[in-house]
């Protein structure tokens, strides 16, 4: 149920604040019905829709592969990969209706353009490789993301998080595998691992947001424990991570800067191109356009299904009343 | 003007020795409609073996921090005759997937009332926040052996997406030398 959402004019709103940023210090949880204030409330609802758009749109780039799989092994992954995602997307959406904004005015925003979602899946699938290389690193980057948020002070947005964390390391995974079987496999094999790598590596970095010093919200969300780390703190980790064993399956990465760095333990990145990730962010990625005309399709053919049953919800209760 | 299905909360059972647990939502036209898509989203992998659904709207919530406040809790007694309420309970601010847990039953005569004596009787875990729902406004999945196999145990058999199914990839880098290739020609 929504709480009460204060405002800096209220005035018993700084002391509520300090009540309020007392609970999240001791590592309580904020439940939907406390009190919150509403630029935390603001925040939180633009975060986890944007979050489940995501996870819906996320299953487009990878749905058209389905028909394609090399074998009925991957087929069945890929089908309850992309389940996962749908499912994904309902814990996500119900965790941001717990703070009063409705499914339908989220839906609404998407279709309508309005809302965004991860600027990743604006670049199309070219060959089966992708399918793997999205699970190493987009699921990968979404994993790091997500066990960090899976710390949040607001415990529906958690609890989502705590359930898709669980499921995405599948994904993880079994796409490092794949590119792994593929990487050690005929030359042609390790030509399509190695181009998939290079299309997605530099799209998988951006997919963890601006760096920090762009990143206007980052302080606020950290301050009230919506996230605990930082754009680039969660990057580091990602490419500390992924950097290395892909080199050591015998891939290269895009990037003739990266380079080891003793001192510090990190993988340290050359120039990421922020021109590209705003003008995905803004629409002009290679494939927002269809992936926007996919979901409004969907959501219109679908309409019949809708409307089958809410009449037969309808004559139900109509023949229960009647009895 | 708002068009969308009603909202259902979901209560899923992992195994017949653990308690009932709050696990999200979903928007249906009715109940069957909310259990069949409870189980498809909240039931793809292990485990479960029993789930409830209660319309959104029929819960009557309330968190520690409200209870602090002083929130009156005035007994509404429009209706005389006691009736059975479920009570669920949130007990840790330990990151968890699910919110409250089925604590038990009681019989009052309104949602606050069946708050007050669930606050008397179940004391043994401190609350962070409660939900009392009117048993008459569950729907629950059929406890049949058929049913049982049928809604849940399908899940069981996705072994291939266990995580000790991709031995080769939790292994250390070093491990992943080039040999011949194997699969997907």
């Amino acid at each position: 149920m929504p709480g009460k959402f204060g405002k800096p004019t209220d005035p018993d709103y700084g002391e509520r604040l300090a009540e309020f940023e007392a609970r999240i210090a001791r590592g309580e949880k904020i439940e939907p019905g406390d009190w919150m204030p509403e630029e935390y409330r603001r925040q939180l609802v633009r975060m986890i829709s944007q979050h489940a758009h995501s996870e819906v749109v996320g299953m487009l780039p990878e749905g058209a592969w389905i028909t394609r799989a090399p074998s009925l092994k991957r087929k069945m992954i890929l089908i309850a990969k992309v389940q996962d995602e749908a499912g994904h997307g309902q814990y996500l959406y119900h965790a941001a209706e717990t703070l009063g904004v409705t499914r339908e005015e989220m839906l609404e925003a998407l279709l309508s353009g309005k809302a965004k979602y991860s600027s990743i899946f604006n670049y199309p699938t070219l060959t089966w490789a992708d399918i793997g290389t999205i699970g190493w690193l987009v699921d990968g980057a979404a994993i790091k993301n997500q066990t960090m948020l899976a710390q949040c002070s607001y415990g529906p947005y958690s609890r989502a998080m705590v359930r898709i964390c669980a499921e995405e390391t599948f994904h993880h995974k079994q796409g490092k595998e794949m590119v792994i079987l593929y990487a050690k496999g005929t030359p042609k094999q390790r030509a399509m691992a190695q181009d998939a790598i290079n299309r997605w590596w530099w799209p998988a970095l951006m997919m963890l947001g601006p760096h920090d010093s762009d990143s206007p919200n980052t302080p606020t969300l950290v301050r009230w424990g919506i996230k605990t780390k930082t754009n680039d703190q969660v990057r580091q980790e990602f490419i500390n991570e992924h950097a290395p064993e892909i080199l050591e399956a015998g891939l290269t990465l895009p990037d003739p800067e990266l380079r080891y760095d003793e001192a510090t333990g990190n993988w340290i990145h050359g120039p990421i191109n922020w021109d590209e990730f705003w003008a995905v962010v803004n629409g002009n990625g290679p494939m927002n356009k269809q992936r926007l005309e996919a979901r409004r399709r969907a959501h219109d053919e679908g309409a019949w299904v809708r409307e089958a049953l809410a009449a037969y919800a309808a004559r139900k209760q109509q023949t229960a009343v009647a009895v | 003007m708002d068009t969308q299905w009603p909202r259902w909360e979901v209560f899923k059972q992992d195994t017949p020795s653990k308690p009932h647990q709050a696990v999200g939502s979903v928007h249906a036209a009715d109940p069957f409609h909310a259990l069949l898509t409870a189980r498809n989203v909240f039931a793809r992998r292990p485990q479960a073996v029993s789930m409830w659904v209660a319309p959104a709207s029929a819960i009557f919530s309330v968190t520690k921090e409200e209870l602090a406040e002083g929130q009156e809790l005035k007994p509404s007694t429009s209706d005389p005759k006691p009736s059975t309420y479920y009570v669920f309970r949130k007990t840790s601010h330990k990151r968890s997937m699910t919110f409250v847990d089925y604590v038990g039953e009681l019989e009052a005569t309104s949602p606050e009332e069946a708050l007050k004596l669930a606050m008397e009787r179940f004391t043994d875990a401190p609350a962070m926040a409660w939900w009392v729902v009117p048993a008459s406004s569950v729907t629950k999945s059929e406890d049949s052996p058929e049913t049982v196999e049928s809604w849940f145990a399908p899940a069981k058999d996705k072994t291939y997406k266990q995580q000790s199914y991709y031995g080769l990839v939790g292994a250390h880098p070093g491990k992943h030398k080039r040999t011949q290739g194997d699969d997907d020609e």
